[in-house]
């Protein structure tokens, strides 16, 4: 832009001054207005700094050749010229004004305008340049954290069906064992009974009466069977939660060589599937964490306790702990875990290893 | 209103994380508790509040401007009173007090008057023309204090500022802080004593790792653990107490009987002592000991971390 006003200005002088080289002036101002164009369009930095080159020669041929006005045109080519090279602003500043000792004297004062204008905009450019460039990164990074964050979301989501959908199945499969199993087999011997009963009616009124009682208890157990299994319908969260915690445990202490302790306190019926999920999977994490780190560890204690207003779920080895530790990928999952559950973790080295993670209840 | 927003804030010295994506917001009026462990990242907060240290990353806002924005604003406004003394041994108190309350623009009779106020503020007028040499530790505290206050700002930020004092002084500086609470001042206290923010703080932040683990007013944060508290009655027998009879006065939760023991749990706030000492005295039953378990901050921090305060 200030380049165009700068040729605009420039022609303007030239065809005042009513110049004896028109005609040279015209061509070099329109091989100067072509070269950088064509600049725009280059990527590599040796070919854009050759034509920048051979734009400041034209622009020192055709001082000499038509009109020393075209000298104007140099702190920019220069300035264009040295930010390819250096990141220092003081150098291409000096190296901009610089041609003010080799020139007229009258013209010196306008090139000193023209040079610290075109430096003041230049700069200003730059400098906005970098903040569109940071904005933009800035930007990109904020969508791309917004799309993790939806998907996260998304997951739950199909977690919590899952879920749903999976208790619904066992639910199914315990019913129809059961009914095939208790009120199936009741039903069916309530059924032989009945038969023979019906065969015995005219020939041992006794017996059959006996048949028929015995029909009756069966059948009478069945129904109790019927109501129990609707009654055991539900195994309740606690059930499912603290379980797989305990599987997850028992099967690191198979693995490994530390014993492991699972504790547990307080209304754990509290805890609902998401929050059980956070659990298992920090709980994960931080036994992983102490097999890689705390070699000189032999117990492990997982702690879970249900307060009034969050749960708390400790897992502490009784290694030599680490005073200063970098946190890596898997304490950031557990943070951005619990996080996500409105809760916090808590890192500790100082007295063996522990990592406590802090999960707020949902209030009823 | 909210004098202090801190969002997301951060401070690494190499990879030891000082202030870990801390957020918190600070109402006018408060006084607000930093209460954690030496080294939990309570002063590393304050000294980016004010402005002493540079953060890695996150936004501190006071008043609504961003303070890396407007150091001069925020500093007219805010008074640190920092955790190692900030006096000069060979300028009296009054020149103490005097020399910085210039340094925040103060001159004439206005710096005059204000230093005389915050000199009497902290009960060193008489003392005024004396060296702080000759102060004990708890003087030099409290002039530490006035040199903070005597430009009137907005938010006052202390430091543990009862650290190895004596008892009385340490009154003192409470009743002070409350006062100028009163006044009008916000103010942000750090301690790792839990029974003077206990005492003092209308919120606390429970800071641990430089992370916040929990903030609210204490109900709140003891209302995380219990919501219940122990009364234990040691009587002479138990044949004639009446477990029932207990469980009926308002606010108790459970009665347990264990030898001559009465174990009760009752809700916190209840204010149902009286009645329940009303209840034995009625009945002609003699109490031996009477023993109160409430949850402190205490235990709240001992629950929620698993360490005490005191341990480093």
């Amino acid at each position: 832009m200030s380049k165009l006003i700068l040729i605009f200005f420039i022609m303007l002088t030239f065809l005042y001054a009513a110049a004896p080289n028109l005609a040279w002036g015209i061509l070099f101002l329109l091989l100067y207005i072509s070269l950088n164009i064509t600049i725009h369009l280059l990527k590599q930095r040796y070919i854009v700094s050759l034509f920048l080159l051979v734009s400041v020669t034209i622009t020192l041929i055709a001082c000499v050749q038509a009109n020393p006005i075209f000298i104007l045109l140099m702190p920019l080519s220069i300035l264009e010229l040295c930010q390819l090279w250096t990141k220092k602003t003081i150098i291409p500043i000096v190296f901009a004004i610089s041609p003010v000792f080799y020139i007229q004297q009258e013209l010196q004062a306008v090139f000193l305008l023209v040079a610290i204008y075109t430096i003041t905009i230049f700069t200003f450019e730059k400098y906005n340049e970098q903040k569109h460039v940071k904005n933009e990164q800035q930007l990109d990074w904020m969508r791309n954290t917004n799309q993790k964050l939806i998907k996260q979301i998304h997951e739950n989501d199909t977690y919590l069906k899952q879920s749903a959908y999976m208790f619904r199945l066992e639910e199914r499969n315990r019913i129809s064992q059961q009914i095939h199993d208790d009120v199936g087999h009741a039903i069916t011997g309530a059924l032989i009974q009945m038969e023979a009963s019906k065969r015995m009616l005219h020939v041992d009124k006794e017996k059959a009466e006996e048949l028929l009682q015995n029909a009756i208890g069966i059948t009478q157990e069945g129904i109790e069977h019927i109501r129990l299994t609707l009654k055991n319908m539900k195994p309740s969260t606690e059930q499912v939660g603290i379980n797989r915690l305990k599987l997850i445990i028992d099967e690191f202490t198979a693995k490994h060589d530390k014993q492991t302790i699972l504790t547990y306190d307080g209304d754990i019926d509290q805890v609902n599937a998401f929050q059980w999920e956070v659990i298992q999977k920090n709980t994960t994490e931080a036994l992983t964490n102490t097999m890689k780190y705390a070699e000189n560890s032999t117990q492990i204690a997982v702690n879970v306790i249900v307060l009034n207003k969050l749960v708390k779920v400790e897992v502490k080895d009784n290694g030599a702990g680490a005073e200063r530790f970098e946190k890596g990928l898997g304490i950031i999952g557990m943070e951005e875990r619990s996080a996500s559950m409105g809760g916090q973790v808590i890192v500790d080295g100082t007295n063996g290893f522990s990592v406590t993670t802090l999960l707020p209840l949902q209030s009823n | 209103m909210n004098i202090l927003e801190i969002k997301h804030l951060t401070k690494k010295f190499g990879d030891f994380i000082a202030v870990d994506d801390m957020s918190l917001t600070v109402g006018e009026g408060e006084i607000f508790g930093f209460l954690g462990s030496n080294g939990a990242g309570k002063s590393t907060t304050i000294n980016m509040i004010s402005g002493l240290l540079r953060k890695n990353n996150g936004s501190i806002k006071m008043l609504g401007k961003e303070t890396n924005k407007h150091p001069i604003f925020i500093k007219k406004h805010i008074g640190l009173v920092p955790q190692e003394l900030a006096i000069y041994e060979d300028l009296t108190a009054y020149e103490n007090v005097s020399f910085f309350a210039g340094l925040y623009g103060l001159r004439g009779e206005k710096l005059r008057s204000r230093t005389i106020e915050a000199l009497e503020f902290v009960g060193l007028a008489e003392k005024h023309k004396s060296y702080p040499k000759s102060f004990s530790g708890g003087m030099k505290r409290r002039l530490n204090i006035a040199c903070a206050i005597a430009h009137q700002p907005k938010l006052i930020i202390m430091d543990e500022p009862t650290v190895g004092i004596d008892p009385q002084s340490r009154k003192y500086i409470l009743q002070s802080v409350q006062k100028l609470n009163e006044m009008g001042c916000t103010i942000i206290y750090t301690s790792h004593y839990m029974e003077e923010v206990e005492e003092i703080c209308t919120k606390i932040a429970i800071i641990d790792h430089g992370k916040i683990i929990a903030d609210g007013t204490k109900e709140q944060l003891k209302s995380l653990i219990t919501d219940s508290k122990l009364i234990y009655i040691d009587v002479k027998d138990t044949d004639h107490v009446d477990i029932d009879a207990i469980k009926a006065i308002p606010g108790v939760a459970n009665v347990t009987l264990a030898e001559n023991t009465i174990q009760i749990h009752t809700e916190l706030g209840a204010n149902n002592l009286n009645q329940i000492i009303s209840y034995f005295i009625e009945n002609k039953i003699e109490i031996r000991t009477l023993d109160e378990k409430e949850p402190n901050l205490e235990t709240v921090f001992l629950t929620l971390t698993g360490r005490t305060l005191r341990d480093a």
